[in-house]
């Protein structure tokens, strides 16, 4: 059984799979260390300048309202992301071409939407799909490309066929 | 009359031998005056008429009378020969053409008759060739139609089984280039939400 995904971290379509879990929580280790570095340092709040954060740890950050200097906010995320690298559910989308940022953040948005809430999609590239794509789960395969879509329009076809040929 | 001439007949063979007589007596007087008698006396006058008749000329004459007449034979047997020879060898060029006719009438029918059979027998050949042509092209169409039909339903089926993948690698191959897959996030999105509850089942479930 999947866990309920806490309704505290909510994932930006820009965070797509584990690599992005991966990144995400490299940055923010990064992060940790250089406030770290600065605590003991006893550097002034106002002489403190933050590195540069990424953007899918900006729309992280923002779609959770979350603010990266308060430390417990930070270290409650640390640990919702390692959660969510071990537990989160992933499905595997294979598509025909390299599929764009804008297009896999519907496919995500919309997965997360209907699916579940912390789901992970690893993008593949399987140029023989032509069209549609190829979604594997853990258990399932669903064929979803346009190669299934004349299968089951089979029966169609060799209709048209035999109507087409002479008598 | 009978009688008359009777006698007169008589007269004329008294008369005829009494010359005889006559004559015989004359005649052994002039020879009993030479010492010889009357027999070589006819003699000798026989033999003095002989010589004097059949003399040289005479016989010459009669000679070439001879050789004329030989040569006539001659002739006239040469003709006949050489006519006989003409009808001999006729007849025989007759008999030669009619026996030659037979026998090239006799050959050519004997000839024509092994024409005929070597005919026939090439005849029933050819026949038995055409029947056995005939059964083996009847049995390799029948082969031929049986591995056509066989091929064709198996064409039929291979097709009908990979129509799917055909027409996607021929899609694939004229369009593939030109489908954008923002064009396609309709198509997706509806077939991820035909088998949303499977997938959620799935993921629900899994391990």
């Amino acid at each position: 059984m999947v866990p309920e995904q806490r309704p505290g971290l909510v994932l930006p379509p820009l965070v797509v799979g584990v690599a992005d879990i991966m990144r995400l929580r490299r940055e923010l280790d990064a992060l940790y260390e250089y406030l770290h570095q600065a605590a003991l340092r006893e550097i002034p709040a106002d002489q403190l300048k933050l590195p540069k954060t990424s953007r899918i740890l900006d729309e992280l950050a923002l779609a959770n309202k979350i603010n990266l200097l308060d430390r417990d906010q930070f270290e409650r995320v640390a640990t919702e992301l390692e959660r969510i690298q071990d537990t989160a559910p992933q499905i595997h989308i294979s598509f025909s071409t390299d599929p764009s940022s804008a297009f896999v953040g519907k496919i995500v948005d919309w997965l997360r939407q209907n699916v579940h809430p912390g789901l992970l999609i690893q993008i593949g590239l399987q140029p023989t799909l032509a069209a549609g794509c190829l979604v594997r789960t853990t258990n399932k395969q669903f064929d979803l490309s346009l190669k299934q879509h004349f299968k089951a329009a089979r029966p169609m076809l060799v209709k048209k066929l035999q109507e087409g040929l002479p008598a | 009359m009978t009688i008359w001439w009777l006698v007169l007949i008589l007269a004329f063979i008294g008369a005829t031998g009494i010359g005889f007589i006559w004559i015989a007596v004359s005649l052994g007087r002039v020879q009993g005056g030479g010492k010889r008698s009357l027999g070589q006396s006819i003699e000798e006058a026989a033999e003095d008429d002989v010589e004097h008749i059949f003399n040289d000329e005479f016989r010459e004459e009669l000679r070439n009378r001879g050789r004329l007449h030989f040569e006539k034979i001659i002739g006239e047997n040469a003709m006949f020969l050489q006519q006989d020879l003409r009808l001999t060898t006729s007849q025989l060029n007759e008999y030669m053409k009619a026996e030659i006719t037979q026998k090239l009438k006799e050959e050519f029918a004997k000839y024509e008759e092994s024409i005929m059979d070597a005919k026939q027998l090439a005849i029933e050949a050819i026949e038995k060739t055409n029947t056995a042509i005939d059964e083996q092209r009847k049995a390799l169409g029948e082969e031929l139609q049986r591995e056509v039909s066989e091929q064709k339903i198996h064409l039929i089926k291979h097709f009908e089984d990979n129509m799917a993948d055909v027409i996607n690698h021929y899609v694939l191959a004229a369009i593939g280039n030109q489908i954008d897959l923002t064009d396609q996030l309709e198509y997706i999105l509806t077939e991820l939400e035909a088998n949303k509850a499977a997938i959620v089942e799935d993921i629900s479930n899994g391990a």
